[in-house]
């Protein structure tokens, strides 16, 4: 049997990360060149350090996904790259390469928008997922309540009105003092946190938007007037406020759309604790839930086939004109 | 030998196809930043003008800069792709070079100077030598006061090319014998490219796509740090 593959690119933030995917879902090789402790001195991701590091990654981490995959160029179907939304800088790299890639090999090329590809890396591990799905997709750029009615067709039913989840963690450590990225660093400190401070849970109650911008702040007074606070402490509370407000929402869309499970995606989606709590609820409403591998929830180029595969099924290939859009909205 | 050659570090973006021939065909644009869009559409015309497949180039030279770091990144992304795609070796010539190496038939002195922004020009030296130009100073960034005063400490019969040049001209134009820079010097040219990386090419002076390296003269957190603080 022949197999379509795809070799997708993505370079949207931080991460420079090459993908060979089959059929859209069978991942034969997904790499991923994390940047992270290059900006990790800087407390967050400098634009400019990190076009500089996709033009250094870029060739590299395409070979290796070539290798991994145990493929040759001439048997690549179709050459993907994230489009937008991200950092125009970052994105420019692997539209220009994955472009360049189709022009000399022949092969057909698509751009791909990242908030889709978010959306498709459920379905890498569980293709038959049955729709209609709620999706909570939570990163450092976004927070998103997304009903998917049916491939390719969503609805946007809430989304931050200012501070991104990810964007609140990396803010909330850095002011602790606790280093980059914060994700990963406030959920290990939670665990041995006891969730004794009441947080404000913002608009838990007032439809499907999110707000965290005023929880940062009040984090932030919290240890102002209260310096002896034990930092784990502070940490599980927060992180039970994100979490419930972030749960709370989605339980809510996905019973009021009549959806036949809830998953998440996006880089905060690798939280233990949203991880725990999202099996949680789908357990108590008999949802079908679905909580990606923590390495495609965080950005990388599997997903990014895998939305491309189902796109150029649809819709065929892109422009060789296209070019990046840092702005770039979710199809509605 | 056919070249491949991309440039895109100033506000224009441009490729050629050509080798021992000369120049075969070659292309520019430079209406609103559209480089990345642009120049995969320009590599195939430039291929079908100069009726040759992508699989017949032997070498992608590219302009490393320095220049406007976000065009440049696309020439640059697209040039070590289509190396690393096609699997043949690379060259990497300086923008300065290439507007200098237009004027390689002048006496004078030439100061190649390309705009940087933020105020800033990058610039170097060149000299006529048998066969083309050697370039007489690193190339470096600074503002146009600085290089103004170097320029009139040296004292040298000078000309100027480049569209820094152009854009600070108030700068320059009162120095004794500057002259000043044409419109026409103000760009690099694919062409141009093509023609020094033959030069190059026919010494074996090749790099592999993964060792090159843009020439960006800045370092890349020097003004984005503060802007990143004040975000809290």
């Amino acid at each position: 049997m022949t197999q379509n593959l795809v070799l997708a690119i993505e370079t949207s933030c931080d991460e420079t990360a090459a993908a060979v995917v089959a059929d859209g879902k069978n991942v034969l090789s997904s790499v991923v060149s994390s940047q992270v402790d290059i900006h990790a001195r800087y407390g967050g991701v400098v634009p400019e350090v990190a076009s500089r590091a996709h033009v250094d990654l870029i060739t590299p981490v395409i070979a290796q996904a070539l290798v991994e995959a145990g493929i040759d160029h001439s048997d690549v179907d179709l050459v993907a790259a994230t489009r937008g939304p991200g950092l125009i800088g970052s994105l420019l790299v692997g539209v220009s390469a994955a472009k360049s890639l189709a022009l000399v090999w022949k092969k057909p090329f698509i751009g791909v928008n990242h908030l889709e590809a978010h959306l498709y890396s459920c379905f890498l591990e569980e293709p038959d997922l049955e729709l209609p799905l709620v999706v909570l997709l939570v990163s450092g750029g976004h927070t998103m309540l997304i009903a998917m009615d049916d491939h390719l067709s969503y609805k946007i039913l809430g989304q931050t009105l200012d501070d991104a989840a990810g964007e609140a963690y990396d803010k909330v450590a850095r002011y602790l003092g606790l280093g980059y990225p914060g994700g990963p660093i406030i959920d290990q400190l939670a665990v041995s946190g006891k969730p004794e401070i009441e947080f404000p849970r913002p608009m838990l109650h007032e439809g499907y938007n999110f707000s965290f911008s005023g929880l940062k702040t009040s984090v932030i007074n919290y240890v102002r007037k209260n310096p002896g606070t034990p930092i784990e402490d502070i940490a599980t509370s927060f992180q039970e406020a994100v979490v419930d407000v972030l749960v709370t929402k989605a339980k809510k869309a996905a019973i009021e759309i009549n959806a036949k499970g809830l998953c998440i995606g996006g880089g905060v989606a690798a939280n233990s604790r949203l991880r725990e709590a999202v099996l949680d609820v789908c357990l108590q409403e008999g949802l079908h839930s679905f909580v990606p591998s923590r390495s495609y929830c965080t950005d990388n180029a599997a997903m990014v086939a895998a939305a491309a595969w189902r796109r150029y099924s649809q819709d065929g290939p892109s422009s060789l004109y296209t070019g990046a859009d840092p702005n770039l909205r979710l199809p509605e | 030998m056919l070249i491949l050659g991309i440039e895109s570090a100033t506000s224009q973006v441009g490729c050629a196809i050509g080798g021992h021939e000369g120049v075969l065909a070659s292309t520019h644009s430079s209406r609103g930043k559209r480089h990345a869009e642009n120049l995969t559409p320009q590599i195939d015309f430039v291929r079908q003008q100069a009726r040759v497949e992508l699989d017949e180039i032997s070498v992608v030279a590219v302009d490393i800069g320095p220049g406007l770091y976000t065009g440049l990144r696309v020439g640059v992304a697209a040039a070590i792709s289509i190396a690393f795609g096609l699997g043949i070796p690379m060259i990497g010539v300086s923008s300065l070079d290439l507007i200098a190496y237009p004027a390689r038939h002048c006496q004078k002195l030439i100061v190649a100077a390309i705009d940087a922004r933020r105020d800033e020009i990058f610039h170097a030296s060149y000299r006529q030598v048998p066969g083309g130009i050697q370039r007489v100073s690193d190339p470096t960034v600074s503002s146009p006061q600085d290089l103004s005063a170097e320029i009139q400490a040296q004292g040298n019969e000078t000309l100027m090319v480049g569209d820094g040049a152009i854009r600070y001209a108030d700068q320059f134009e009162n120095l004794r014998g500057v002259e000043p820079a044409e419109p026409g010097s103000a760009y690099p040219s694919a062409s141009s490219l093509v023609q020094l990386a033959h030069a190059k090419a026919l010494r074996e002076e090749f790099v592999n796509p993964s060792e090159l390296k843009p020439l960006y003269l800045r370092k890349p957190d020097a003004l984005e740090i503060n802007k990143q603080r004040r975000r809290m």
